[in-house]
């Protein structure tokens, strides 16, 4: 048996699997987009789910706000992963538990850490109870749904930054001290180390982590239904309300569904042109 | 060229006293070697000097100026590593022009002094290469021109050809040294080999738990050692202990010539290639090793042993008694310990 067919099989109960059940999703999805699997009629191949969904303010408002969603989360998290990376790049006491930490939201359900903040925030809140005791405001306001979407983000963050950290903290710890010191004892400061050797040699887990938390923060429905604008959708709430909440429309959300994929795509490629462009840029500013 | 002066430098690390009031002082364009055994202080120096360590108490002036305080980056030193340290993303050009482009130097001038050192250095034809396709003494040469391309006043070197082979060890020690007289820079090196330190230098501090236990030239140090341990880590040594008495040690091998007053507990120390194959001294050869140029004989008696080396062609057996001498000049008395 040649060694490549070998191989393939020996793989086939694994990967196969992933891609065999993946496929079947993909599948699903742009056909019922095309009005196949109809399951509230006859199945027609037509383009007429798309050209609706197109023409939709809502749609097209929903992708925009899952993109600003998604882009702020990813640049903020790894902005705020980066200098923790670098931080705790060698142990120092305490270092262990400041990692345990910061790792910690990790192991908080996404819908939880939502409803927590709602609390945090809720009129009658932590926040508001204390600012107006201490007199800094007259009034408690209303923090929580707020139109800019900052809870949202917040949350993103507070949840994403775990794994921005784990993927820079390995990156920035594999750079070898003499190539810092030789850094900096060829006269290179802290930004000039930071834009000339650790942003290069840590730009792969950079654009890992910024892809990752895109994608996540593209799809995400819990934060934004909990702690979102009350008038606003994501892709993700607007597909749960295509296809259950009001309409019944299954073909409608697959048309999000597969826009929300196409955005992921178009996400991680745009992220990824971005980082190497930054790198290079990086670099060149002396 | 600069000069370099520390004073009283001391690390401690928790309980551990890594230098314990250590100074030295190097003219400009002097050479100068720190030597000592793993663990005795030598690269904590060096990064006290370089300013990757900050130390304890004591003071360091560059060229006259104190710089005790002062970030590495504002010191007038570069450092060739260990590990060589080239940056994986640059190519040998780019990691050349790195010092330069921090010193805000001409870009006409940063390409003058690559293609200058690249020519100096033999990395014609390799300016494109990334660091990993080059052998480690191409690496070792680029570090050496990256250090130099920012013409400090010092270059510090930590052991920087322990990761190369022997025969290129040879060749690189060879050419930093030419290029050190050539360019003419202040040279502060690390080393636990001492035949790399004899070979390089002007001048061989010695350090031993955190002191200085010698300094000298290459050749004072090897000839006439103070200590018993400068003795035996330079070079190979014969140490004798006893009383010594009108210029004569009792020894098991015959009466020793040794210098200095009498003393009831005195230590000397000999070189093995100072034996004389004729003499009033005498021993039962254990090992014979010939080694080309001369040849290497261990000979016991009374419980104790010794290294000679003898010329090429002396063929000893291994049983016989073996005769041998010592000129006086050639016995030197070690400080007691």
């Amino acid at each position: 048996m040649p060694k490549a067919l070998k191989v393939s099989l020996l793989l086939l109960p694994g990967p196969g699997l992933v891609a065999v059940v993946l496929a079947m999703v993909l599948y699903r999805a742009f056909a019922q987009s095309f009005g196949l699997y109809n399951f509230g009629g006859d199945d027609l191949l037509t383009l007429a789910h798309w050209q609706e969904l197109l023409g939709n303010r809502r749609f097209w408002s929903a992708l925009r706000w899952s993109a600003y969603i998604a882009t702020t989360s990813a640049l903020l998290s790894v902005a705020l992963a980066y200098p923790l990376a670098l931080w705790l790049r060698r142990p120092f006491r305490g270092s262990l538990v400041l990692s345990a930490l910061i790792k910690a939201p990790y192991f908080v359900p996404g819908l939880v850490a939502a409803f927590l903040l709602i609390n945090v925030i809720s009129y009658h809140g932590f926040v508001n109870e204390a600012l107006v005791s201490l007199g800094i405001w007259d009034a408690p306001k209303r923090l929580q749904n707020d139109r800019q979407g900052y809870a949202v983000i917040g949350l993103q963050v507070w949840k994403q930054l775990p794994m921005a950290f784990l993927l820079l903290s390995g990156a920035v710890a594999s750079i070898p001290d003499p190539v810092l010191h030789a850094a900096r004892d060829l006269g290179a400061g802290t930004m000039a180390r930071f834009r000339k050797v650790v942003l290069p040699l840590t730009a792969k887990a950079m654009q890992a982590a910024l892809i990752l938390i895109f994608i996540g923060a593209a799809g995400d429905f819990s934060f934004q239904s909990v702690a979102g604008p009350m008038r606003q959708n994501s892709m993700a709430t607007l597909m749960v309300q295509l296809q259950g909440a009001s309409f019944n429309d299954w073909n409608g959300a697959a048309v999000v569904a597969v826009a929300l994929m196409v955005l992921s795509l178009a996400g991680a490629l745009v992220l990824t042109a971005l980082v190497q462009l930054a790198s290079r840029l990086a670099a060149r500013i002396s | 060229m600069a000069t370099l002066s520390a004073t009283d430098i001391a690390v401690t690390f928790d309980s551990f006293q890594a230098l314990k009031g250590v100074s030295l002082s190097v003219e400009a364009g002097q050479f100068v070697t720190l030597l000592g055994p793993s663990g005795c202080g030598k690269t904590t120096l060096l990064n006290v000097i370089a300013g990757f360590q900050s130390p304890t108490r004591g003071r360091v002036e560059i060229a006259g100026k104190d710089v005790t305080q002062l970030s590495p980056e504002r010191r007038d030193t570069a450092m060739c590593f260990q590990s060589y340290a080239l940056f994986p993303h640059l190519n040998v050009a780019g990691n050349i022009a790195f010092g330069p482009r921090q010193k805000r130097h001409g870009r006409d001038a940063i390409a003058a002094r690559v293609a200058d050192l690249i020519r100096q250095l033999g990395l014609s034809g390799h300016a494109e290469k990334l660091p990993n396709a080059l052998s480690g003494g191409q690496q070792q040469r680029v570090a050496l021109a990256r250090a130099l391309a920012v013409a400090p006043g010092i270059v510090l070197f930590d052991e920087p050809l322990s990761n190369l082979d022997a025969k290129l060890r040879d060749q690189v020690r060879a050419e930093i040294r030419a290029l050190q007289r050539e360019i003419g820079f202040t040279a502060l090196y690390v080393t636990h080999d001492q035949s790399e330190a004899l070979a390089l230098s002007d001048e061989v501090l010695l350090l031993n738990r955190g002191v200085i236990e010698q300094q000298g030239a290459p050749r004072d140090i090897y000839f006439n050692p103070r200590t018993r341990f400068a003795a035996d880590f330079i070079g190979a040594a014969n140490i004798h202990d006893g009383p010594l008495r009108g210029g004569r040690m009792r020894t098991p091998f015959g009466p020793l010539p040794a210098p200095g007053p009498d003393a009831e507990a005195a230590t000397v120390c000999w070189r093995p290639e100072m034996a004389m194959t004729e003499g009033p001294l005498s021993g039962r050869v254990t090992a014979v090793a010939f080694q080309g140029g001369w040849t290497d004989v261990t000979v016991q008696e009374g419980g104790q042993s010794l290294r000679l080396q003898l010329p090429g062609q002396a063929k000893p057996d291994v049983g016989e008694v073996l005769t041998f001498g010592l000129d006086p000049r050639h016995v030197t008395r070690l400080e007691a310990a």
